[in-house]
């Protein structure tokens, strides 16, 4: 079975923080409300039922996906192995990012104005190449400083530039 | 033990090259190049409600104008090598200085226009990595002191084990007395050969199309207007102007080594002269047309770190316009030591993969060659793009649902600048995740 799945199993994952998922229910829900405004204001205006069709269908599958969500973001993992750091993600696309710290040119820190409300924040890694996708969100300010400090202690110890 | 803090400033290292202004001529060529868009954009409306006498004399003020505006910024441009740094120096009014570290130099380009041909006059561009835009372009300078200075720069962009130490102590070459580097040259492309492969070229099929529709239309008795006429002229010339650019751009085209790296020239009214030091290719790509095929010739490109993505084909530099599979094993045996087309046998997706790409299965695939992760796809028009281990900054495994179903993964391999297509399409799961970390550890090892 294991030699099937996509990710590595050979390595310790690193979970991202469950707060993650509140915050993401909750930018659903928002989206939701909106959908639900949009839709009274249709109804409201064209006095047909047929107009809150669109509007319901989106914020159906907008909650059919909160569903799937605990699982999506289970999902995300990553591990620091001796050279690389590793990125995954995805349910129904799957992927999966390594990236030499040797490579790395910065590192990324950001927490958004809902993040900051949930205590949460983003670690990107960039290196020379615009398509490395190495982004993790959802990390406690703590372990996001901690990867961060250790992603650029790794980076300047292995620099290779390009 | 203990170090007496000094309190001396720091040592402003000696410049290799002092301060120096671009050649006199500068402003005038600048200012002629923009008047002429300046008179092509306003001549005919103003030529009609001015009259000619009137048209002249403000043809005259605006190239007086255009000339002080180039001479003033002329005046205020200067540049200077301090160390291992290229210090330009720009603007009047909001002042720039630039210096561009010279280990960063991507490549470097020395182009001389048609307007500064007839005056010995050539222009400086360098790519770097970051820049959006060509930085620094050094225009003009006389062809010796762009060549010379040329020879500086790359003498100083290779990047020395003792390189913290500072450059006051690494002997560095000065402008006047560097010998140029001898050349050899590798291979030129016949003017025959780049003629006759951009007449195959898709855009030549559309010609008798476009000149019979009207042809067509004034048989049938349609009376052909001046504006038909003139739009199927605009027509032709702009489907024409892409295989006649390319052939004015590639004109003689020579591939040289020399010791600061590798040299194409190339260019019927605009030479062009570009450097690519060792160790600044980040991959390669072999590419063969449809129609080429008949004849065997392939086109190969380098990719370069610094070179703007968005301009696409245009922006790589190319490595052979044009020339058979033996012409572009030696260019490519040069800039990509150890790959080699002839000994490229990849591993295709296996038979399940058919869903995705039923007849492009037969060609896709990828190769762990010795020194180069090598994939190859394409079926009309196939391409082979090899990326040393060595450059390769990060990997990724792509899955879909489908792939999933199926025990499929994608492997896509990032290299500095981006946007080209290395994929591991379409492989066995265990493999292309075996393939993904091999690559990754390759990448370090190889360094």
């Amino acid at each position: 079975m294991t030699a099937f799945t996509l990710w590595p199993e050979d390595v310790v994952w690193r979970r991202v923080s469950p707060r993650l998922f509140w915050l993401k229910a909750l930018v659903r829900l928002l989206l939701v409300l909106v959908l639900a405004g949009i839709g009274a204001g249709l109804w409201w205006y064209t006095e047909r039922w047929e107009a809150v069709l669109g509007p319901a269908v989106l914020s159906a599958l907008i909650l059919l996906r909160l569903a799937f969500l605990p699982r999506n973001l289970r999902s995300w993992g990553y591990a620091e192995r001796a050279d690389d750091l590793l990125v995954r993600h995805g349910l129904l696309y799957r992927r999966l990012s390594i990236v030499p710290y040797g490579r790395m040119q910065f590192v990324d820190v950001t927490a958004g104005p809902l993040e900051r409300l949930f205590g949460l924040a983003t670690v990107q890694l960039h290196t020379a190449a615009a398509a490395t996708d190495a982004r993790i969100p959802g990390l406690l300010p703590p372990e996001a400083a901690r990867l961060r400090d250790r992603l650029t202690a790794l980076g300047e110890a292995r620099a290779e530039g390009l | 033990m203990t170090v007496e803090p000094t309190l001396t400033p720091p040592v402003t290292p000696t410049p290799v090259v002092p301060r120096r202004r671009l050649h006199p001529l500068t402003p005038l060529l600048r200012g002629l190049r923009l008047a002429v868009i300046v008179v092509a954009a306003v001549s005919w409306n103003g030529f009609q409600d001015l009259g000619m006498q009137r048209w002249l004399l403000a043809v005259a003020a605006v190239g007086v104008l255009l000339l002080i505006i180039s001479l003033v910024s002329y005046l205020a441009t200067g540049y200077e090598v301090v160390g291992r740094e290229l210090r330009i120096t720009e603007g009047l009014l909001s002042r720039r200085n630039r210096a561009i570290p010279l280990e960063r130099v991507q490549s470097i380009e020395l182009v001389q226009p048609l307007l500064a041909r007839p005056f010995g006059l050539a222009e400086l561009r360098l790519e770097v990595v970051g820049g959006n835009s060509t930085e620094a372009p050094l225009a003009f300078l006389t062809l010796a002191e762009a060549k010379a200075l040329r020879t500086t720069l790359l003498a100083l962009s290779k990047p020395t084990p003792e390189a913290d130490s500072g450059p006051a102590d690494a002997p560095v070459p000065s402008l006047v007395e560097t010998p140029p580097p001898t050349e050899h040259p590798l291979l030129t492309v016949p003017t025959g050969r780049l003629v006759a492969s951009q007449l195959f070229r898709p855009q030549w099929w559309l010609l008798p199309v476009a000149v019979f529709i009207p042809l067509f239309d004034y048989q049938r008795g349609g009376d052909v207007g001046f504006v038909a006429l003139a739009s199927t002229v605009t027509a032709i010339l702009g489907a024409l102007l892409m295989p006649v650019r390319a052939m004015s751009g590639d004109w003689r085209f020579t591939l040289a080594t020399a010791p600061d790296g590798l040299r194409i020239r190339r260019g019927l009214f605009e030479t062009r002269s570009q450097t690519v030091p060792a160790g600044r290719i980040q991959a390669v790509m072999v590419e063969s047309p449809l129609l080429w095929r008949i004849f065997g010739w392939v086109r190969a490109t380098l990719h370069i770190a610094g070179v703007r993505v968005e301009q696409g084909q245009q922006a790589r530099a190319g490595l052979l316009p044009v020339g058979t599979l033996a012409d572009a094993e030696l260019v490519l045996a040069t800039a990509v030591p150890g790959f080699s087309l002839a000994q490229t046998t990849v591993r295709r997706p296996p038979t399940r993969a058919w869903i995705f790409a039923p007849l492009g299965r037969l060609v896709m695939g990828y190769q762990l060659a010795p020194t180069t992760f090598v994939t190859r796809d394409g079926l009309l028009r196939w391409r082979v793009v090899a990326v040393p281990y060595e450059r390769i900054q990060s990997v990724r495994l792509r899955q879909g649902p489908l792939q999933r179903m199926l025990r499929l993964a994608t492997v896509h391999v990032d290299v500095a600048g981006g946007g080209l297509p290395s994929v591991a399409a379409h492989q066995p799961v265990e493999e292309a995740r075996w393939l993904a970390l091999e690559l990754a550890d390759r990448a370090r090892a190889f360094r």
